[in-house]
């Protein structure tokens, strides 16, 4: 007993066990459920009853999956580069999960027998340059799809993997810009203190830059390969995209990726805009003192779960844009990311640069009203952004979507020009 | 010295077209050789926790590195210098220079190795082709190469040692976000205004090449024809 509370006690042995329950909870559990609720949302939203064979309401449907991708042949194809082939899957998986180590679930916890004023956080690492480590991970997400697309030797794989690479390196850009506005409302890059400075004041990110979380929602759709950017795995055009060569366990591998992908971007956007684990805006969740709402076991518990509701809305959202939207075409999905994302982006910028130089800067301490004319400072500036964004769009000329004029017309004009005459 | 020619040797050999009959040999002696230099040198200045943790990094390091120019796949090179950039991402964290470690996974990592995997990937053909399997100037490379490396170690082993830096310097040198940006927009601002310039430029040149309008044979011809 005395054992398990010198550990639970101990910072580092705090973090194996967070690590240890937090892979569990997200790779075992999370992913094969939101899977699940995937094909039941699918199912509904076509109007289908979805999974309902295995177990009551279809629950233990992702166990068989998991048992059926477990037993399925596994088949490495002749033709492929075997090392790097094997190698992709699990390095998708990898990166997608690591990222959960800087997500600070609930704060701090004070166990009763520990010294007075010691704390452990529940985070496995505090780094101190947090969000640049969520950044970095997510930028190092293609590797698995592109080496596991050329690896392939396939061509609709190759393609699929070309397509990956070409969408994260443009969706990066705004997402960096965008979690750079966020960095610079606290001036921090520890991800604890920018949800406690969202806890405390009450005023939670989005309320100040709303232009910038679409930006960062829709830059961590598009990390994540999901429609509407799937354009690596495009069944109508590509077969299975990256992964068409892929079975049984390895393609379970991507699939699980694909899933904590989603998790863990969920979380970055909940930490960056919506005030992470505290319940609800407007009010004060957190003060640097020792109550039992700061530092209580039951109250850090309460708080994973409001963090984890948020998670979870988060992952019904991506289902439910999956349904949606229909998928983009290439020519536009790089015209909004480098025509329509950043410059937008580059603008939420320059308001935040703007506001921290006239003084319009966030005191957590303050509480929400205190903070009010920074907030509604914030808001005019992004209803300015917006109106720009869009009188600027509305004075450009429209895009061409159809052909390129500098590629020949179609058919033969002479041909098409007869024709008509003989319709006339 | 010896070291630094043993690993010379080595290299030379393990390169593909230096006429080792097995690179094993070869590599284990560069291994050999690296590790020596490497041990001697961070064994002498770090406590031993972090001693351990940057040699082991520095090794693999290092044998990512040989890897990158003696693998005659270029693909895989590229997955060698992924694990260079990742060993020196954990070498520099080691050091508590989290945000330069950061920045370099982001950046090396994150974006101009993709680059440069999807270009590889693209202009790669399925067999290997005669400038993958012959080094092109072995021999003076790896003189070029080890006469930096041998000047450089000579210098830290038997110059004499930096000046210490005073406290306030050395805090300022590493972690610290807030020092970094101050010190990059005050004292290095020309430096950095001058790297925007020229980022600028080649982006710029990157457009015009890109915007020159594409050749269309098809549309020549319809044009010579008078059908436009």
């Amino acid at each position: 007993m005395e054992l398990i509370q010198n550990l639970l006690a101990n910072q580092l042995f705090f973090s194996v066990i967070m690590m240890a329950v937090g892979l569990g909870v997200i790779a075992g559990v999370s992913a094969p459920f939101a899977i699940l609720f995937e094909r039941k949302l699918s199912g509904w939203i076509q109007d289908r009853i979805g999974p309902n064979r295995v177990g009551p309401w279809g629950v233990l449907q992702p166990v068989a999956d998991g048992v059926k991708f477990l037993m399925k042949e596994d088949i490495t194809p002749a033709h492929v580069d075997k090392p790097v082939f094997i190698m992709a899957p699990f390095i998708s998986m990898i990166v997608a999960l690591i990222g959960f180590a800087v997500i600070p679930w609930a704060g701090e916890i004070h166990f009763p027998w520990m010294d007075e004023g010691a704390t452990v956080r529940t985070q496995v690492a505090n780094l101190n340059v947090g969000v640049l480590y969520m950044l970095s991970v997510a930028s190092l997400g293609v590797y698995g799809v592109v080496l596991g697309a050329w690896a392939s030797n396939n061509k609709y794989a190759f393609y699929g993997g070309i397509r990956a690479t070409a969408q994260m390196i443009s969706y990066e850009v705004p997402l960096g810009l965008g979690v750079l506005v966020v960095i610079l409302i606290g001036g921090t890059l520890e991800l604890d203190k920018i949800v406690y400075a969202q806890a405390q004041s009450g005023v939670w990110n989005i309320f100040l830059h709303p232009v910038a979380f679409v930006l960062v929602l829709t830059a961590a759709f598009a990390e994540t390969n999901r429609t509407p950017f799937d354009l690596a795995e495009a069944e109508q055009e590509l077969v299975g995209g990256y992964h068409t060569e892929y079975s049984a366990m390895k393609f379970a591998a991507f699939f699980l990726a694909e899933y904590s992908h989603m998790a863990t971007n969920s979380a970055l956007v909940i930490v960056l805009f919506l005030g992470g684990w505290a319940p609800l805006p407007f009010l004060s969740f957190w003060s640097p003192e020792h109550t039992w709402w700061n530092v209580g076991w039951l109250a850090a518990l309460i708080k994973f779960g409001c963090f984890f509701g948020k998670i979870a809305a988060f992952l019904v959202f991506y289902i439910v844009i999956r349904w949606t939207v229909p998928r983009f075409r290439f020519d536009q999905l790089m015209r909004l990311a480098w025509k329509g994302m950043v410059p937008l982006a580059i603008g939420a910028l320059v308001l935040q640069v703007l506001m921290t130089a006239l003084g319009f800067i966030i005191r957590p301490e303050r509480g929400f009203a205190g903070n009010l004319p920074t907030v509604l400072f914030a808001l005019a500036g992004n209803a300015v952004l917006i109106g720009l964004a869009m009188f600027v769009t509305a004075r450009s000329t429209r895009e061409v979507t159809g052909r390129q004029d500098n590629l020949p017309a179609v058919g033969n004009r002479n041909a098409n020009a007869k024709l008509s005459g003989i319709i006339q | 010295m010896t070291l630094v020619l043993v690993g010379a040797v080595a290299l030379f050999m393990a390169l593909p077209s230096g006429g080792a009959a097995s690179r094993r040999l070869p590599l284990i002696f560069l291994a050999g050789a690296s590790g020596a230099l490497l041990t001697i040198f961070f064994g002498s200045n770090a406590d031993s926790f972090k001693g351990a943790w940057l040699t082991l990094l520095a090794l693999i390091g290092v044998w990512g590195a040989v890897r990158v120019v003696t693998h005659s796949r270029p693909v895989y090179s590229a997955l060698f210098f992924i694990l260079v950039i990742i060993s020196v991402v954990g070498l520099l964290a080691v050091l508590d220079a989290e945000f330069l470690a950061a920045a370099v996974l982001i950046i090396y990592a994150g974006a101009i190795l993709v680059t440069y995997s999807f270009v590889i990937m693209l202009a790669q053909r399925s067999e290997a082709a005669p400038y993958d399997v012959n080094a092109r100037e072995p021999f003076l490379g790896v003189l070029a190469g080890f006469v930096v490396i041998a000047a450089i170690s000579t210098r830290v082993f038997t110059g004499a040692p930096p000046a210490a830096p005073d406290v306030e310097s050395a805090q300022l040198a590493v972690g610290s976000v807030q020092n970094l940006g101050v010190q990059l927009l005050t004292r290095q601002v020309v430096a950095v205004e001058i790297a925007g310039v020229l980022l600028l430029a080649a982006m710029v040149g990157a457009i015009a090449i890109a915007r020159r309008p594409a050749p269309t044979p098809e549309r020549d011809r319809l044009e010579s024809e008078g059908a436009l």
